[in-house]
């Protein structure tokens, strides 16, 4: 008798938890990113911006999720083989074309909303979301580098401002080093990310704009004199060994009057006003040269999975985060809008430190958008090293580079 | 009718031990599902130009082509059998001497067992952070005590930046991270040897070195050839201190095989590719525990 009671409560109890799942007609959209959960960002994102869609969408849950940006990509992978997959992505810019072509991700160009917001928005940013003839999402935020030099060790080496040519860049990195304890630049590794920037200016670039061949490009002159610039002042001894995988940070050195110059982004105010808050910051724009001052774009897209049941309510929450309230939230943590709407307002035009960003992503340009651009970063990271190793001359290194990313081209076609 | 009975007592004799058959089945259900059927199916994929959406085009052996030519792989399989040579003589020999020591009955030798099975447990995430902080080109520890307190370098050495350095760092926290497992299995290899024997050969007039060489060790030789067979095999599935320390750079020069696997299979999405590799380095692992049990294996005589 006992035994069939038992039972007979297990059953109830578990036919009773099925049942209160279907009763609603809730939708929960799951929302991934990689925001630091200490971040001003994250608590923002948390506190404000989703209680405030879920209050305007009362039948739309968002359950967001955290993943370290060094784990991200493997984790997208993963998920699509598993057929398990989140309803919207937070996404580094240089993986949507990567994502769209294998077909993981859902156009959303036919949405009612999307031609508006799409005249909104900076072209810069929107056309990292293209790939073939639609689009795959909405840009979120955007960025770019300029160069944060310290005006302390700029005073004492005798340099009156900062450099706006790389004659005067390579002079005042030759004043600043001290060798063994101070170093006039500091760059965090060989990547496109931070020497795209380099060759831009230069006035070289990786393809040509039909993306057919690198031959010319990559290795051709203006490029190859770009590299050449920082190999010989890495030779001389003015930038710092973060370059080849030592040293100490770049906020760490930057705070401490060890580190002259280095190329930085929005999110470091976040990270040097934690650690040393009375640590001084000045910035300008990339030194030009032959091509100008180029910088490179960087930022997030939001983009839809193909997997998600709730399309529908994943695009509302896009639409909402692109949104002119969203944004001006997020522009308060430290992430530039991407409105037009925004850019010339009074809010941007008195901000502490936006102005400069925006001035120089006027002229940013957005990194190769290619599927196989993981596999061309990589190629270029390694002829990069190689020259500033001295395994090979920069013309040798860039030649292979250009071989490679032919070759990679061609896989894709 | 034999048939009949035959199968009657089968079934009365699984239904008679049906609580072992109960235990066994979970762990093969997992066994079957978590490793089995990935192994299969990775050696399936293998032959495949994998796309994790839609369809897979086959290839045949072309993947297997490409890893023979691929001279990055190449680097990897050599940095890999340079680590194996260099982490398991070490933990070995550094091992059988730490549990000979700790096998006398000194003050405090449970307290420095502990010591020595500690980097055992700890995450290798962890440890990997940690020694990249103590040979930090700049601020590092080490560093800090060859120039400025023994005074043996003049600057500090970017320890991680130079292949070979990378390398020697990455197989000595290999070495010291494992020492401990096998002065387990050895402590309780030694523990077996009667003690006679050593005061039989003592009375002898037996030296030091000639009980070790010709007692402990040939007593030892089950123990040995599995710590040797194991540790081989767990030094080549090196990963998580490379791909932390290192990544395999600089331009891959510390790649090694399951560090290359996971950047062609995760980052380039060539899955089809990376099971070739993965294939090729079970089948090579397997040939050499075969060979290394074939030889090193033979009847002890007392």
């Amino acid at each position: 008798m006992k035994k069939i009671i038992f039972w007979l409560i297990i059953t109830i109890f578990t036919l009773s938890l099925t049942l209160i799942g279907t009763a609603e007609e809730e939708v929960t959209i799951t929302f991934w990113h990689t925001y630091n959960v200490e971040s001003n960002e994250y608590i923002t994102l948390k506190d404000v911006i989703i209680p405030k869609f879920e209050e305007e969408n009362p039948n739309i849950t968002v359950v967001e999720q955290q993943i370290p940006y060094g784990d991200f990509h493997t984790k997208l992978v993963t998920s699509i083989a598993g057929e398990i997959v989140p309803d919207v992505v937070r996404m580094d810019i240089i993986w949507v074309p990567e994502f769209a072509e294998m077909g993981a991700l859902a156009s959303v160009d036919s949405y009612g909303s999307f031609s508006t917001i799409a005249e909104q928005v900076f072209p810069g940013p929107l056309n990292t979301c293209k790939w073939g003839d639609s689009y795959f999402g909405l840009p979120l935020t955007t960025n770019t580098r300029i160069l944060f030099w310290n005006k302390a060790m700029f005073e004492e080496a005798g340099i009156e401002g900062p450099p706006t040519t790389w004659d005067e860049f390579a002079g005042a990195a030759e004043k600043l080093t001290k060798p063994g304890e101070k170093w006039g630049l500091a760059i965090g590794d060989c990547s496109p990310w931070n020497f795209l920037p380099w060759i831009w200016s230069g006035g070289g670039d990786v393809t040509d704009e039909g993306i057919t061949t690198a031959t010319g490009y990559i290795n051709g002159e203006d490029s190859v004199n770009a590299i050449q610039f920082i190999v010989d002042l890495f030779n001389k001894g003015y930038i710092a060994d973060t370059i080849i995988g030592g040293g100490i940070g770049m906020q760490d050195g930057y705070a401490n009057d060890v580190y002259g110059m280095f190329p930085g982004g929005p999110w470091f105010y976040g990270m040097i006003g934690g650690q040393f808050p009375n640590a001084e910051i000045n910035t300008s724009l990339w030194p030009a040269g032959k091509g100008g001052s180029v910088s490179v774009i960087g930022g997030e897209d939001l983009v839809i999975f193909e997997g998600s049941e709730n399309k529908e309510a994943a695009y509302k929450f896009v639409e909402f985060m692109v949104s002119e309230e969203t944004q001006l939230i997020l522009a308060e943590t430290g992430q530039i809008p991407v409105l037009n709407t925004i850019a010339e307002s009074d809010y941007i035009k008195n901000h502490a430190f936006y102005p400069i960003y925006l001035e120089q992503l006027k002229t940013a340009k957005a990194r190769t958008v290619h599927p196989g651009w993981q596999r061309m970063d990589a190629a270029i990271k390694l002829g990069i090293e190689e020259a500033i190793h001295g395994v090979k001359t920069v013309q040798e290194a860039l030649d292979g580079v250009a071989n490679e990313i032919n070759a990679i081209i061609e896989e894709y076609k | 009718m034999k048939k009949m009975r035959n199968k009657k007592k089968l079934f009365l004799e699984i239904y008679r031990n049906k609580h072992i058959y109960l235990f066994i089945l979970v762990p093969m259900a997992l066994f079957l599902t978590f490793v089995l059927y990935p192994i299969c199916r990775s050696f399936f994929m293998s032959f495949y130009d994998w796309k994790i959406i839609g369809s897979s085009t086959f290839v045949g052996f072309k993947n297997y082509i490409n890893a023979f030519n691929d001279p990055i792989l190449n680097i990897s399989w050599r940095n890999t059998i340079i680590y194996c040579l260099a982490t398991v003589p070490g933990q070995m020999i550094f091992a059988m001497t730490a549990a000979i020591l700790l096998n006398q009955k000194i003050k405090g030798r449970i307290f420095f067992r502990t010591l020595y099975f500690l980097p055992v447990v700890t995450s290798w995430v962890v440890v990997s952070f940690i020694f990249m902080y103590l040979f930090n080109s700049q601020a590092g520890l080490i560093n800090y005590i060859l120039k400025d307190i023994l005074h043996i370098t003049k600057q500090y050495y970017a320890w991680l930046s130079n292949g070979k350095s990378a390398l020697f760092i990455i197989a000595l926290l290999g070495i010291w991270k494992g020492i401990g497992w096998s002065m387990v299995i050895f402590l309780a290899g030694l523990q077996g040897i009667p003690e006679e024997l050593y005061e039989a050969a003592r009375i002898d007039g037996a030296s030091q070195a000639r009980l070790f060489w010709k007692i402990t060790i040939p007593l030892m030789r089950s123990t040995l050839v599995y710590v040797l067979v194991m540790l081989i095999i767990g030094s080549f599935q090196v990963f998580i201190s490379v791909y932390i320390m290192t990544d395999g750079g600089p331009m891959h020069q510390t790649e090694v095989v399951l560090t290359w696997l996971y950047t062609n299979a995760f980052s380039y999405l060539r899955f089809g590719y990376g099971s070739a590799i993965a294939v090729l380095m079970t089948v090579f692992i397997f040939i050499i525990s075969i060979m290394q049990i074939k030889l090193l294996s033979k009847p002890v005589e007392y």
